[in-house]
């Protein structure tokens, strides 16, 4: 009995001698250059692909237009913008300063053997101690399954789209909204719908983190009032607040009723959002014109209260509250059937 | 000690009388229940009297074993006959009285539908058209109103003590009530089946009227909204617009076509707002719009709190103008 305590004392100095070591003295080296000992790497990287199998979404989870050409190319813009310099670009090296890292990030064409729902997972969580950061809005899957749309149509060739354009400020903003900021994508909202004041409050909000976006927080984040001022004045519309003096064309659809009537637990949309609306000073935004990929995706996130905003932002979230799936799919058909103003 | 706490319960006697009470009935109905009252109270004290002197006689004035016969007759005659001729004279008063507050009537019928917490008010005149209003009943003195009572969401029950009831509003399924009020004046009518957080704040007044001054108050409530006639109503009138209400709320003969609220189109002739629990007043209306989530907790309408206190005024102004 003694010898054993004896021994687990010994055991237990020991230990501690070599906690004190690593810890406190440093002698252990955290250089990226030297790597990991032998098999540490084989051991993390087990661990690393365990885990996220194990909690990954299923294949039912995945949305339906994965494979959606605008989806896609949504994908591929922001994967340009915030993960290409670290997974480089398809027929681009990567960076020294990437493949210096440890552990060294898979080139974007390497990215292959995980289905779309373990994509999600790693994107949207992000993966510890190897530089991976998770998807920095919260509540925000939409996002991240546009950019696992890019991915996953890599292999295949349809996500060879052209990247053209550098930079920030106006350049960055066209690519993905359009030089007129008509946008042309169904997942990219049209900015020449918007008055400048409805651009700048939105673009102060995603600096701020009021409302959440992966992709838009990460391009609004180093902008300055000044250029705020700038883009909404360039992207917005030149027409301004003002009263729609047209009424709203005779309702017939479903969509058509719900969004000029309401219901006992639907506001009417038309009375903020038009046709057809009176107010000299409007405090939303014109919502006709827009894409129904686009309006869908709103909607959604306003239903289920993931939608941030400015004060009025609460009054929305209300109105969409009770919207059913249907609902939101019949609104959203009509109002991107009716043209622009 | 003990008298002085007798004469102060009476003081909670004082409840009993006003606007919200079946002891001072304002309708043929409620004074059939109130009859009902009476009776079975004056009956009960009647029967506790005669048992109270039972147990005197056979523990104080006679405490010797009863002739077995007697006491079988006490049993019998007091167990099972006395009470069979009581509950079937009791029967025979009561049910008849039931009949005529489910009367099915001709003229006009209001219906009324629970929400949370608010009530939906919707005339129904003889030629089919409908006026809709909210949170207010008015009804005409001398004629029986038909009350068809339904709710949008969960169980409410109405009721409004001087004038009779009272009936559960189930959704899905109609329920029906009629009064016949006989006494001009203001009633409070409320909630009595808990209906969520707001369930005590879910009140309404009911206006008896003469039926001239019914069918005068009826051919007003049916006109579309007067315009506003101050600069600050108009100016009132433009907040309305620019923040939404009418997505929400119907002012009739305006671009206001919203259902999710009640009818505003007469909303400043109202002697309540808020479903019974402010007066009307100036403050109250700025108070309701201002802090509606606080007044009434879980309730559909925001708080409009960002608005401005001068557009708010100005909004008050609009609504207040509304007659």
């Amino acid at each position: 009995m003694k010898r054993v305590i004896q021994t687990l004392a010994a055991v237990a100095a020991t230990g501690a001698v070599v906690a004190v070591s690593v810890v406190a003295i440093g002698l252990y080296n955290v250089s990226a250059r030297e790597g990991h000992m032998w098999g540490v790497t084989w051991l993390m990287h087990t661990t690393f692909k365990q885990s996220v199998k194990l909690r990954a979404p299923g294949p039912d989870e995945v949305p339906d237009d994965l494979g959606s050409p605008d989806r896609v190319k949504l994908g591929a813009l922001h994967f340009k913008n915030a993960c290409a310099f670290c997974h480089a670009l398809p027929g681009q090296p990567q960076g020294a300063a990437a493949q210096a890292m440890e552990p060294t990030p898979p080139h974007v064409s390497s990215i292959t053997g995980w289905t779309p729902g373990e994509m999600f997972w790693i994107v949207n969580e992000g993966v510890k101690m190897t530089g991976m950061p998770h998807w920095p809005a919260k509540d925000r899957d939409d996002e991240v399954w546009s950019v696992v749309a890019y991915l996953n149509a890599l292999p295949d060739g349809a996500g060879q789209v052209a990247l053209a354009g550098e930079g920030r400020g106006r350049a960055s903003c066209a690519q993905c909204h359009g030089e007129g900021g008509e946008s042309g994508n169904s997942h990219i909202p049209r900015l020449d719908l918007l008055t400048p004041g409805q651009i700048a409050e939105a673009l102060r909000q995603y600096r701020s983190g009021q409302r959440q976006s992966g992709i838009m927080q990460e391009a609004a984040m180093a902008l300055s009032d000044n250029e705020i001022a700038t883009l909404a004045q360039t992207f917005g519309s030149s027409k301004g607040p003002r009263r729609q003096s047209e009424p709203a064309p005779e309702a017939t659809t479903p969509g058509a009723l719900l969004a000029q009537r309401g219901t006992g637990d639907v506001p009417a949309c038309t009375v903020c959002h038009g046709p057809g609306r009176q107010a000299d000073a409007p405090i939303a935004p014109l919502l006709t014109g827009q894409s129904r990929d686009y309006l869908t995706g709103q909607l959604r996130l306003w239903r289920n209260g993931n939608r941030g905003g400015g004060e009025r932002a609460r009054l929305m979230r209300k109105a969409a509250q009770d919207l059913s799936d249907a609902d939101m799919s019949a609104l959203a058909d009509y109002f991107a059937g009716l043209p622009a103003e | 000690m003990r008298l002085m706490l007798i004469c102060l319960s009476f003081l909670a006697l004082s409840a009993c009388e006003g606007r919200q009470s079946v002891l001072s009935p304002a309708g043929r109905d409620a004074q059939d229940v109130l009859s009902l009252i009476w009776v079975m109270f004056g009956g009960a004290v009647l029967l506790w009297l005669l048992l109270a002197a039972i147990f005197v006689y056979v523990t104080r004035v006679e405490p010797r074993e009863m002739p077995r016969r007697w006491g079988e007759m006490l049993i019998v005659g007091g167990g099972v006959i006395f009470p069979v001729i009581l509950l079937g004279a009791l029967l025979t008063y009561s049910l008849p009285m039931m009949k005529p507050q489910r009367e099915a009537d001709p003229g006009l019928k209001v219906h009324i539908t629970a929400e949370q917490w608010w009530w939906r008010v919707d005339y129904e005149l003889p030629d089919g058209s409908r006026v809709t209003s909210a949170n207010e009943l008015r009804l005409p003195t001398g004629r029986r109103t038909g009350l068809v009572l339904n709710a949008h969401k969960v169980i409410h029950a109405f009721w409004v003590p001087a004038l009779g009831g009272k009936v559960d509003m189930i959704p899905g399924r109609e329920t029906y009530l009629s009064f016949f009020p006989e006494e001009p004046g203001v009633y409070r009518g409320q909630c009595a089946e808990f209906c969520g957080a707001s369930h005590a704040l879910m009140a309404f007044e009911t206006v008896v009227m003469t039926p001239e001054d019914f069918a005068e108050w009826l051919t007003a409530e049916a006109e579309a909204a007067t315009a506003p006639a101050s600069g600050e109503a108009v100016r009132g009138a433009q907040v309305f617009t620019r923040e939404g209400c009418g997505a929400c709320h119907s002012v009739r003969g305006t671009p206001a076509v919203g259902q999710v609220g009640p009818d505003l189109t007469h909303v400043g002739s109202r002697k309540s707002i808020g479903a019974g629990i402010l007066n009307g007043s100036e403050e109250d209306f700025a108070q309701f719009i201002a802090h509606t989530e606080s007044l009434k907790p879980e309730v559909a309408m925001p708080s409009y709190n960002h608005i401005a206190p001068e557009d708010l005024r100005a909004l008050v102004a609009y609504l207040k103008g509304l007659t």
